[in-house]
């Protein structure tokens, strides 16, 4: 399939230009300034979170939001403000991290192969092709039963998963600006394979690698959210949005709050990605409009 | 804008019209037809009463099979069933069984005596890995046939002649007549297992609707994985014309919030459990729906007793001291449960324990104290394993708590799924760990022998010479007042040495459409469909 | 044409017995087993039964039979649903869960496509992003989030449509079809979007405009057979997703499909069930993938060339 993609993808470096498009698209601005208000309260929350979050008091029990308690208390009495706070902390680091791995491992894996070339690139694209049939949802699965389920395993995890697209962008990219000249010359000029790699091509991919990226958060955070349905995500007494959600599905009826605010809080941030990754490629470059 | 919002509405209309004619719900058509639709929690893996030990299998094997003897779903009393009458012998040691002339198999053949012998010879092979094998030990030579030391002749079950059955056993077991209730005791059907491959051959297709014969009120009929399983009247049966359901069909729902759902939609006569924070909400309203019970089963944390500080019986006392059991099940399992300071649950047959583990705060910081720890400074951080389910979680996220803040100490929560947690617990890799108990039979033995040295499902590294000697001549004793006094002192060590840290008797609830009669509530969740009708 | 079909599928042979070598390893080095239960289990009960599914033997041994078993289309027996086989299994829950992919595939176009095309023709108005907004919902609320909701307006309150159930009751199919397409109805509308605003800003289409065509016929005549390409591309990837992804829906609308099956496998440690199950997707996943290719190939008449070609 890559192949056939070639010729549609070109790459494009971030300019001034980019940066004005941007900051007409009022959804893609809106959502970046929600997205700093999220990550800001994620970097406060220890200062500025009014309980603990494992405080609980349980004849308390579960209520509604009240002037003591914001957004209410669940069924152990615990603070709700409190744990979506810390639950963004969470959420929003496992898909900040899970991403730069996925980035990483992508980035390299699709730049050398489409660097080299040949053989190599064969086998190597060969290795993600077997990897996208894998279904991802059982690996993962597999992997947290395997390990158990800690914080640094999710991310490892779910970068493990999410880095094949990536590879397969950046490889699509890389190959069309190989021939251009600047590569041709740094070849010629004698720096070793690795040197180009990461001095001319990567940087010149860098456009759709940001667009995508942008996009890869969200669906991390969603699979954080899955995995916490199935109940392999986070370690109580902590919290993530994730699980804060699927403890709030199961009693929507009879404290709806439980999963009103932290689902507002994860849709919110999820749509401000979105609406950013998809200015940032209407900006960047109206014609890499495509996954 | 203006094409996107008419299609839209387009949309949504033609769902809101299309289904606007209101249709008659699946409980509404079930009424008029006797068909039962009843949620069964999980998919069953067999219906094979030889091969599997879950209670969902359980519930199905119910309608398929009967016994030589049965229970009565209103008291739990044994009454007959296939056997019309029976007589022990003054020992307690024999015990002759008349079958009924009238049992017959669902293909129209006649159930007789050496049916039984048969089958429980085919329960007593290795190969067949059933779970249940030692039930039969019971029976003279059982466990000699199973670890082959003995030839089948000299089983305990002998064929006096077609109707009469005679079954010695190894020691008068009291609840032996219960155990003829259990489900590896029922009868199979022989020629049709040898007709789809050995006998003692796993999963073989004779367990299929095509192939299926079997001596129960009800023959399977259909079955779908993760659909439902649905069985029908069996016209062969000898009391089929107290049976009154035409059809029952069991659904494997996983979630019982999608069950409740279900249920409150028309589409279930009953549901298998309820989600933990609608009892209240069906409390409030006094549904008629709503079916709340004890059950026969206790839930309790293990301590290893193997580890340091846990091998030190002051820590454990205060440990388990220290837990406000009301305040856990009044305000986080909310399910009305029965707080438990013993291990067996209260009222069975008689046997009430007396011995009781104290919740007294002062008491628990003064044996921290004495082990070393005060107020506990330089006790090491444990960790509470459990496996994944938000109640279990509340729970210990609760206890975590409550140690922090009575005794000084921390604790780490570890949540695992379930096959890493049974993995973990039988290699004795954890600290505290989660665990609970259902009785087989109504006997506080079906708990306490749990302890005993090396028993399979201690777990704790527990062992005390003289609680295995008083289970030993309990079990010789054919006396009950003798029998339960040992039972008494027995449970007394257990509660004296804190090996377990029990919570709280559990309870059952569910919901059951009022139209269902001749379903009854009990202590061990017993729900035979046999005499169970419909009203509109 | 042909060769380029053939040298793929010959391709997806080493992908799969990869994709089998991988879950192996995994699903053995999971801790528990098939038969470890509550109650204790016998060892001699559990070493019956494992003899009975040769899992004694040496690890190799057990893939190569494996294998070999495959070879000749037997998937082997469950180990948790004894009187099933996993072809039975796999044969009873793939059709449920086919046909709930390809409800929720034509809900995801219908409405994916529909958005994606009216924001296109206004970007960055009004028209652009009150549609695109609600064709998002889908990506910003979690499926088990999105599912019970629905199932409370529609199911309980509104008392429209059933809340459970595959095929039973009329109209059991829309609420679970809703739910599992509205994701990809998302990326679906964001992709057209992109593709129709390519092809809107290109030459032919202004000079179709400029020639006094209406925008409907520009957009179905001319615009979507262009704009329509880089969504069959992610069509292909996308139902072997769904396929995979379905569990949740399954879950929640208890419908019997291959879903839950596959997952309820992983947690049993049913060896040859997750075995079964991930080499059946696998192949599924492989198969569209290879449709989705021809399919562009077959548009595109400049690839077209490329294929025969010899590439």
């Amino acid at each position: 399939m890559n192949e056939l993609n070639i010729n549609i993808e070109k790459g494009t470096s971030l300019t001034q230009d980019a940066f004005i498009r941007l900051r007409k698209n009022k959804m893609a601005m809106i959502g970046l300034c929600i997205l700093i208000f999220f990550i800001a309260i994620a970097l406060l929350t220890p200062l500025i979170a009014p309980y603990t979050y494992e405080g609980q008091n349980l004849e308390l029990g579960a209520t509604s939001p009240s002037q003591q308690h914001w957004l209410g208390t669940d069924v152990l009495g615990r603070d709700q403000l409190t744990r979506i706070m810390y639950g963004s902390r969470v959420s929003l680091m496992v898909g900040f991290i899970a991403t730069a791995v996925a980035l990483l491992i992508g980035v390299l894996w699709g730049a050398t192969a489409g660097f080299l070339g040949g053989r190599v690139d064969a086998i190597m694209m060969r290795i993600v092709d077997a990897l996208y049939a894998l279904p991802f949802t059982i690996f993962i699965i597999l992997l947290t039963v395997i390990f158990g389920s800690s914080m640094l395993l999710l991310f490892l995890a779910i970068g493990a998963v999410e880095w094949l697209t990536m590879a397969r962008i950046v490889r699509g990219q890389v190959l069309t600006i190989k021939r251009q000249e600047f590569v041709e010359a740094a070849i010629t000029m004698g720096l070793s394979p690795w040197q180009i790699i990461t001095r001319h091509l990567i940087p010149n991919v860098l456009g759709p690698i940001i667009v995508y990226t942008t996009l890869t958060i969200p669906s991390v955070i969603l699979l954080e959210s899955f995995l916490s349905f199935l109940g392999l995500g986070i370690q109580p007494p902590q919290s993530s949005w994730g699980s804060l959600i699927s403890g709030g599905t199961e009693t929507m009826e009879e404290y709806p709050w439980l999963l009103v605010f932290p689902g507002l809080a994860l849709s919110l941030t999820l749509f401000s990605l979105n609406f950013l990754g998809d200015g940032l490629r209407d900006a960047l470059d109206p014609r890499a409009s495509k996954d | 804008m203006k094409h996107f919002l008419r299609i839209l509405l387009m949309f949504i209309s033609v769902i809101a019209l299309s289904d606007c004619k209101k249709h008659k719900t699946l409980v509404e058509l079930g009424n008029e037809q006797q068909i039962l639709h009843v949620g069964n929690g999980d998919e069953i893996s067999t219906v094979d009463p030889q091969s599997t030990s879950g209670m969902p299998e359980y519930h199905v094997i119910l309608s398929l099979y009967e016994g030589l003897v049965s229970k009565n779903p209103q008291t739990l009393e044994i009454v007959p069933a296939v056997a019309e009458s029976w007589e022990v012998s003054d020992d307690g040691m024999v015990y002759t069984f008349h079958i009924r002339d009238s049992a017959k198999w669902s293909n129209g053949e006649k159930l007789v005596a050496n049916d039984f012998v048969q089958s429980w010879l085919r329960g007593l092979m290795p190969a067949l890995g059933n779970e249940y094998a030692s039930s039969y030990f019971v029976i003279k030579n059982g466990q000699n046939i199973y670890e082959k030391k003995v030839g089948v002749e000299e089983f305990g079950a002998k064929v006096l002649d077609q109707q009469t059955l005679q079954v010695t056993l190894i020691a008068p077991t009291p609840y032996f007549l219960q155990l003829l209730d259990h489900h590896s005791m029922y009868p199979v059907h022989i020629p049709t297992i040898k007709k789809f491959g050995a006998l003692d051959e796993r999963g073989t297709r004779w367990t299929r609707p095509e192939n299926f014969v079997n001596n129960g009120p009800f023959i399977l009929s259909e079955w779908t994985p993760n659909k439902y399983l649905s069985v029908k009247k069996n016209p062969n049966y000898w009391d089929a014309k107290n049976v009154h359901l035409n059809e029952i069909r069991y659904y494997p729902i996983q979630k019982s919030s999608t069950e409740e759902r279900m249920f409150r939609s028309g589409q279930l006569h009953a549901t298998y459990y309820l989600p933990r924070d609608k009892l209240a909400v069906y409390k409030k309203t006094k549904d008629p729906a709503l079916r709340s019970y004890a059950n026969y089963a206790t839930y309790f944390y293990r301590f290893n007793n193997r580890i340091k500080p846990l091998d030190d019986v002051r820590v454990r006392k205060a440990l388990a001291y220290s837990i406000d059991r009301n305040k856990i099940v009044e305000y986080v399992t909310k399910f009305g449960q029965i707080p438990a300071y013993s291990l067996t649950p209260p009222d069975t047959h008689g046997y009430v324990a007396q011995a009781k583990m104290p919740f007294n705060i002062s008491l628990a910081q003064k044996l921290l104290a004495e082990a070393g720890y005060p107020n506990g400074v330089g006790f090491p951080e444990l960790k509470i394993t459990f496996n994944t389910s938000d109640e279990h979680q509340n729970i210990a996220v609760a206890v975590q708590q409550m140690w922090k803040q009575n005794l000084g100490i921390n604790v780490v929560l570890e949540n695992t799924e379930w096959k890493v947690f049974l993995d973990k617990e039988k290699q004795m890799d954890y600290q505290i760990d989660r665990a609970s108990w259902v009785g087989d039979y109504l006997d506080p033995n079906t708990f306490l022998e749990m302890f005993i040295t090396d028993n399979g499902n201690n777990r704790t590294g527990f062992s005390n010479s003289h609680y295995d000697a008083l289970l030993a001549k309990a079990a010789l004793e054919s006396y009950k007042e003798k029998r339960m006094a040992y039972f008494q002192e027995a449970e007394k060590i257990l509660v004296d040495s804190v090996p377990i840290l029990p919570f709280y008797t559990y309870n059952w609830n569910r919901l059951v459409s009022p139209s269902v009669q001749g379903w009854y509530d009990n202590l061990m969740d017993y729900y035979p469909f046999k005499n169970v009708y419909l009203i509109p | 044409m042909y060769l380029f079909i053939l040298k793929r599928i010959l391709q997806s042979i080493p992908v799969l017995l990869g994709v089998s070598l991988l879950t192996f390893i995994m699903v053995r080095s999971a801790p528990g087993g098939p038969f470890d239960q509550d109650r204790n289990v016998p060892p001699e009960v559990i070493k019956h039964l494992n003899e009975h599914y040769h899992l004694n033997d040496p690890l190799w041994k057990q893939y190569l039979d494996y294998l070999w078993s495959l070879l000749h289309g037997d998937f082997g027996p469950s180990f948790k649903f004894q009187s099933h086989t996993v072809n039975d299994l796999i044969a009873a829950g793939f059709p449920p869960t086919m046909e709930l992919a390809f409800y929720a595939t034509l809900f995801a176009l219908i409405f994916g496509l529909i958005a994606g095309i009216t924001a296109s023709l206004k970007p960055n108005s009004l028209q652009d992003y009150v549609p695109m907004s609600t064709a998002m919902i889908g990506i910003c609320m979690p499926s088990f989030v999105l599912g019970p909701l629905l199932l409370l307006i529609f199911g309980i309150w509104l008392q429209w449509l059933p809340v459970a159930g595959w095929g039973q009751i009329d109209g059991d199919k829309i609420l679970p079809s809703v739910t599992l397409g509205a994701a990809y109805a998302a990326y679906i509308a964001r992709i057209s979007r992109g593709g129709m605003l390519e092809i809107l800003s290109q030459d032919y289409i202004r000079t179709a405009r400029a020639k006094g065509l209406s925008t409907a016929r520009i957009v179905f005549v001319h615009a979507l057979r262009g704009g329509i390409t880089p969504v069959i591309s992610f069509l292909g990837p996308a139902i072997a997703g769904l396929l995979a992804g379905s569990f949740v829906v399954e879950t929640i609308f208890q419908i019997p499909g291959l879903g839950r099956f596959y997952v309820q496998a992983a947690f049993n440690r049913d060896y040859t069930m997750i075995m079964g199950c991930t080499i059946f997707f696998a192949f599924l996943i492989v198969i569209f993938n290879l449709l989705a290719d021809v399919l562009l190939v077959l548009l595109n008449p400049k690839l077209r060339q490329e294929v025969s070609g010899g590439r």
